[in-house]
């Protein structure tokens, strides 16, 4: 059969799968377990409304729990067990080795700067493109053109800006656009940016920063036109300079969306793997903790150290998380 | 049109700011201008050093049709469409109901399985690495499209029910109360009267999950290998590999790739985002 032809069948049969195990299951559980009739109907009609919502749910809490709650719990297992020894347990071996590894804290290192830099800059250039195209006549056009490479995948913009970074020997033209610019500015001699210890962290760091500048600035420009008129009105009258108006009126009144768009690019950074693997993979002290464990795991095939390092991952992000769960606990209450 | 400072400053602060803004659009755009130039030159362009000069043949179909012929990248395209369209589907399907579910049923544990869903939205997915291959290969799923679609779906999931339970809680509660006053059944509310008010979530997600999905790199390599079933990021990937000094088919490789999501964003811009602005903001 046609390739095309399976995948649409397969794909018929998927929603008729899902249609029918949603009108099956309720019909079922109305007609047939608890029926709205007989001497027992008002206890039944209770009964069955407190089935449903798990009908409901069944679904989506069994995909998640097989590839999500289990996955973690499993995880935490393989962090305290030696591969070597056939999966015995030997506690917190794995962890005091990865400790003991210069590779682990460079990477710890990396994510720290990445985690100071990125979300900075993302949020701080999408609030001044946000504000800059606010009240222009193409302002649509440069957001647009702005935010375009969010839909580009990471491994994609990873390739294209290897070009801007492309070095070629002195004596040929440069390919790289950076190298380019750099000698037209007079620089001595191409150079090749990315094997430069520390600053080639930063060469990466670019990437995100120009991937997710465009997500800050859509959030952010929804949240400045939030704003009430009356207020920056109000400001002006009263003579505050255009600098005052944005950093004395604008953005505190926009802070709670700056922190949700900081937190979340945080989280992205927290798991920046895609990058960093494409462009260096974690040469000349570009590593991160998501590729160090990759790293552990594929080349090494150690999966208690690798495991380990994902349980570093996960208590980064713990904050974030309980933070999130308790801010929606509040809203719902 | 009301403050306008700018307006209001002198002439030439208002020309730098008319001039300043497309110059930083340029440099913003740099690196896609670069790529794009890149991919219509020729081979002989690129050895001979001509890379900022005008090109002197514009191979714009040659080098797009090459890496078809040439590089398994079609094969890769298809197998991208495999596993986005039936994950963009099926997580959709799922987290409708289930966020209907946790949108309009008070039960016990509510609460709870709602702050589950919170809670895995944020977890990394590296924690999930070994344990997701070891489950897949289990089920004689590795290295198959189904199984990468499989992960997604579930993966997927959680941050699709959050939304959905959301956008399904800032919906009138009336409109449910009044169906069940008339005797509606249950699972009617949820067809004929919920969904069809969904149907700006599902499209905002559904551009969302696309562009997450398409751009995935991560599970593709930890999931699949080789042309047969590994999606295009992957296959951009070793593409970058073995070209190494063809930058022209890399190139173009790079923005045949990219073209699906960049289309849809384009086209669907508003649903996208929608989609974002109600995901962070909530």
């Amino acid at each position: 059969m046609h390739p095309a032809l399976l995948g649409l069948l397969t794909i018929v049969i998927g929603v008729s799968g899902c249609i029918g195990y949603f009108y099956g299951s309720n019909l079922l559980l109305d007609k047939v377990i608890f029926p709205a009739r007989g001497p027992n109907i008002g206890r039944n009609i209770n009964r069955a409304n407190l089935i449903r919502p798990w009908l409901f749910l069944f679904p989506a809490i069994f995909a998640l729990g097989l590839y999500l709650a289990y996955p973690v719990v499993e995880t935490l297992r393989l962090s305290l067990t030696d591969r070597d020894a056939g999966g015995a347990f030997v506690g917190l071996q794995n962890y005091s080795q990865m400790f003991g590894e210069p590779k682990f804290w460079e990477a710890l290192r990396n994510n720290f700067l990445w985690l100071l830099i990125v979300p900075a800059g993302a949020t701080g250039f999408g609030l001044l493109a946000a504000q800059l195209t606010d009240r222009i006549r193409w302002g649509n056009l440069a957001k647009s053109l702005i935010f375009m490479p969010m839909a580009i995948s990471f491994v994609g913009a990873g390739v294209i800006w290897k070009l801007v970074y492309e070095q070629r020997p002195v004596d040929v033209e440069q390919i790289g656009v950076l190298n380019a610019i750099w000698l037209g500015l007079g620089g001595a001699e191409p150079q090749t940016w990315l094997t430069i210890p520390l600053w080639n962290n930063f060469f990466l760091m670019i990437v995100l920063v120009w991937i997710q500048t465009g997500f800050a600035m859509v959030i952010l420009s929804a949240a400045l036109r939030g704003i009430p008129e009356e207020t920056i009105e109000a400001a002006i009258i009263d003579g505050a300079s255009p600098f005052q108006i944005f950093f004395k009126i604008k953005v505190p009144q926009i802070m709670g969306t700056i922190v949700v768009v900081w937190t979340t690019i945080t989280l992205v950074v927290l798991k920046v793997f895609d990058i960093v693997f494409a462009m260096t993979n974690g040469q000349w002290e570009t590593q991160v903790l998501a590729n160090y464990m990759f790293d552990k795991l594929f080349r090494a095939n150690d999966w208690g150290v690798g495991s380990a390092s994902a349980m570093i991952i996960m208590l980064l992000v713990t904050p974030i998380l309980v933070w999130n769960v308790r801010s929606v606990r509040k809203e719902t209450q | 049109m009301f403050p306008t400072p700018i307006e209001r400053r002198s002439v030439a602060l208002q020309r730098l700011y008319k001039t300043a803004l497309p110059i930083a659009m340029v440099m913003w755009l740099l690196p896609l201008i670069a790529v794009a130039l890149t991919s219509i030159r020729s081979a002989g362009d690129i050895t001979a050093g001509n890379y900022w000069g005008w090109p002197t043949s514009f191979n714009l179909i040659q080098n797009y049709s090459d890496i078809f012929t040439n590089t398994p990248l079609g094969s890769y395209m298809w197998n991208s469409v495999r596993v986005t369209v039936p994950t963009v589907i099926g997580a959709l399907a799922l987290s409708c109901m289930s966020g209907f579910a946790l949108a309009v049923y008070k039960f016990k544990g509510d609460m709870l399985v709602f702050f589950m869903f919170v809670a895995g939205n944020f977890v990394p997915f590296q924690i999930l690495m070994v344990p997701v291959r070891d489950l897949t290969l289990q089920m004689g799923l590795y290295n198959s499209v189904t199984g990468l679609a499989l992960f997604h779906i579930a993966f997927q999931t959680g941050f699709c029910t959050l939304f959905m339970r959301n956008f399904i809680r800032s919906l009138p509660v009336e409109l449910i109360e009044a169906a069940r006053v008339e005797g509606v059944k249950e699972w009617r509310i949820f067809w004929f009267i919920i969904l069809p008010l969904m149907r700006p979530a599902i499209a905002a997600l559904a551009v969302l999950v696309f562009t997450f999905i398409w751009n995935d790199y991560f599970w593709a390599t930890v999931l699949t290998q080789g042309a047969e079933s590994q999606p295009v990021t992957a296959g951009l990937y070793s593409l970058n590999g073995q070209w190494v000094a063809a930058w022209h088919l890399v190139s173009a490789g790079s923005i045949v790739a990219a073209l699906p999501p960049v289309a849809i964003f384009f086209l669907l811009q508003k649903h996208f985002i929608a989609g974002l602005t109600l995901g962070a903001v909530k």
